[in-house]
């Protein structure tokens, strides 16, 4: 086990650091610079724009030719610098520093929210299967599966902060992050983030749920005199989570990646996803880079977290 | 008799799915007496093992349901006893060994886990006496290193070890009646030998009151006191085991006799019933057997034959022992 998890690291290594230069190429190849949003602003006062350009790209080391300055990177990430940002003009890694928890709050107020309501719909689901209840969970679900979060965050806003003016249509950062008032306002991105993620796990879990409840080792703890909550809840619940958690780390990671930045966006949430989304349009590589890299090892975390919960679910299974 | 501790009368267990409605059991009557062994027999789809989870309703439901019948436990009928008197009698009182271990106990847990919780729930314990009870029953099982197959997992046992932690989790709390549903079908013959073994002692050493079922008649002579012969669900000869072995009454069971391999027949020949098992789905009116039965009446395919006495412990369902039916034929 401790080599798996060892091999894997290492694996995980090789994996972000591919990621990462794949990412330095494509923004650094591009025909703009960082120091775009410099001159512009230079340009608009009268300056001798080339001369300045030059002497920020000498500063900053753009000048040099693209393998170096590749090489120059990966130094310094290595000795812990994560570069400069260009368009915030502060290092990247206070950048990071200030804004990372806003993103960190919204997955995992969201996954705790559609993990927690998924299982237990679907559970409930599948044990009252084909009554009413089921019914409206699979047309719920099949709902909740089918609308693009950015559209339900758009239409929340909509109807709860714009019609009904039960919450501000902005995300307010004066509030300490934890206080009451900042968990209400995360209402609505949780709701917009969470409820893909919750259709999904409902429909998995009332599945899989299904598929054990009729299993022959389900008729043997009945036989066996134990009461109805341990024969769904612990013998049922158990071998049905086993598919589950892997779908659920799955979609974790669609959630970091993709989600989370767009419900940022939508509901104006300085997090690494607004970060990132503006440092794209500014050219800022450095900033891109790292919030990729940060995504990357989260999933690659997330995963190889997986492989150990699942030996543990599962006694069958046993990593070499 | 007076000394039967479990009464099953006229118990029908059905299946309403989408293709109809399948009488799995229908019309089962028996009893059990202290400490014999009762074996059910059959050809396969015929309704054991229904009939078995029947008696603590463990069938699904749905879309299965007792639509007749009782079942006398102590005075009391578990067809309809409140599920919590039921779960009190699952597992404590009457227990289950299944056909295939490999199924039946739970892959993700440990066979200590799956023996504490049983014994748990029945018996205000601390896990010390717990776990020294079910090793207890692992060596009488003959499993080697019993505090070590405690923490086994099942895929981590032989299907032999299987099928014995299995029985000695259905002993875990010295239930009065042993239900066995074709303990031996899913093993091979040196696990047969062991667990037929197991189940001999069990008859001597606990005097325990056995529900043995098989499709093998064999198996029959090994370890039964008496045989209940059941065909489309219902029980249609009921006798000392050589009483049918000697002189079966009921064509079917005649039948049934004469399809067992023996030394001195001649393997060529070997007979078979003709004619397909009833399909549940839509029995054939009167009695079952009709269509495959070379002694059918006019009356066999209108009346249906109830079990009657035709000595003191031998009943038979059939029109042929049956007084009134000969005058109409
Ligand atoms: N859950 C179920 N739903 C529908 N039909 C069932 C179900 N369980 C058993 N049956 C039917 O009941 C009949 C008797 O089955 P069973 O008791 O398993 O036979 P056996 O004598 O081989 O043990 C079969 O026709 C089977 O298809
Ligand atoms: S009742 Fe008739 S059909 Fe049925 S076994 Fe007896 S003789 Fe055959
Ligand atoms: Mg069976």
């Amino acid at each position: 086990m401790r080599n798996y998890i060892i091999k894997r690291l290492f694996y995980s290594v090789i994996i972000a650091w591919g990621i990462l230069t794949v990412t330095f190429i494509l923004l650094r190849i591009g025909p703009s610079s960082p120091v775009d949003r410099y001159i512009l602003n230079i340009a608009a006062r009268g300056s001798d724009v080339e001369s300045v350009r030059q002497a920020i790209e000498a500063r900053y080391g753009l000048d040099k030719p693209l393998l170096e300055q590749y090489f120059d990177y990966m130094g310094n990430l290595l000795q812990g610098n994560w570069g400069w940002s260009f368009s915030a003009s502060m290092p990247v890694m206070d950048l990071i520093g200030s804004h990372w928890i806003y993103s960190f709050q919204l997955i995992l107020l969201s996954t705790i929210f559609a993990i927690l309501l998924g299982i237990g719909l679907g559970v409930l689901s599948a044990v009252k299967q084909n009554t009413r209840f089921d019914y409206a969970a699979s047309i719920f679900s099949f709902i909740g599966i089918s609308i693009p979060n950015f559209w339900l965050g758009l239409m929340l806003i909509m109807a709860f902060a714009v019609n009904l003016g039960m919450f501000k249509t902005y995300y307010d950062t004066s509030y300490s992050i934890w206080s009451l008032e900042n968990l209400r306002q995360l209402i609505l991105p949780v709701l917009a983030l969470g409820t893909g993620e919750l259709a999904g796990y409902v429909r998995y879990t009332r599945s899989s749920m299904l598929d054990n409840l009729h299993k022959e080792f389900v008729t043997t703890a009945r036989a066996k005199g134990l009461p109805e909550r341990t024969v769904i809840g612990k013998h049922v619940f158990r071998n049905a989570m086993l598919p589950l958690v892997t779908i659920i780390m799955f979609d974790l990671g669609s959630v970091v990646f993709g989600g989370a930045y767009l419900t940022e966006i939508v509901f104006g949430i300085p997090g690494l996803g607004q970060v990132s989304f503006n440092a794209i349009f500014a050219n800022d590589y450095a900033v891109v880079v790292a919030v990729t890299l940060i995504s990357t090892f989260l999933v690659l975390f997330i995963n190889l977290a997986t492989d150990i919960l699942y030996t543990y679910l599962d006694p069958r299974i046993r990593y070499e | 008799m007076s000394d039967a501790i479990l009464k099953v009368d006229n118990l029908k267990t059905w299946f309403y799915t989408r293709r109809g409605t399948v009488k799995a059991v229908n019309g089962m009557s028996y009893s059990l007496n202290k400490g014999e062994c009762l074996c059910l027999v059959g050809e396969s789809g015929c309704g054991k093992s229904v009939s078995a989870l029947s008696l603590l309703r463990l069938f699904d439901s749905p879309p299965g349901r007792i639509v007749e019948g009782h079942v006398l436990y102590k005075g009391v009928d578990l067809v309809n006893c409140t599920p919590g008197h039921l779960r009190s009698v699952r597992g404590k009182d009457i227990a289950l060994v299944f056909q295939n271990a490999q199924a039946a106990l739970n892959p993700v847990f440990s066979i200590e886990d799956q023996m504490l919780e049983q014994i748990k729930v029945h018996y205000d314990i601390n896990n010390r006496a717990a776990i020294a009870k079910a090793q207890t029953l692992l060596e009488e099982m003959m499993i080697p290193a019993p505090e070590r197959a405690l923490k086994m997992y099942p895929h981590q046992m032989s299907g032999g070890m299987k099928q014995r932690a299995m029985i000695a989790m259905s002993l875990s709390c010295d239930p009065e009646i042993l239900i066995a549903d074709e303990p031996t079908t899913a093993v091979d013959v040196t696990i047969r030998a062991q667990i037929m073994h197991i189940f001999r002692r069990l008859k001597t050493s606990r005097n325990m009151s056995i529900i043995f079922i098989t499709h093998d008649l064999s198996l029959v002579r090994e370890i039964g006191d008496r045989v209940a012969v059941v065909y489309a669900g219902k029980v249609v000869e009921l006798a000392p085991v050589a009483k049918i072995m000697e002189e079966p009454a009921h064509p079917y069971t005649r039948g049934l006799i004469s399809c067992l391999p023996d030394i001195s027949s001649n393997l060529n020949r070997l007979p078979s019933i003709p004619g397909n098992t009833p399909n549940p789905l839509d029995l054939p009116p009167g009695c079952a057997f009709h269509p495959r039965c070379s002694m059918a009446m006019n009356i066999c395919s209108s009346n249906e034959p109830f079990l009657t006495g035709i000595a003191d412990d031998h009943m038979v369902a059939c029109h042929l022992y049956n007084a009134r039916a000969g005058e109409n034929k």
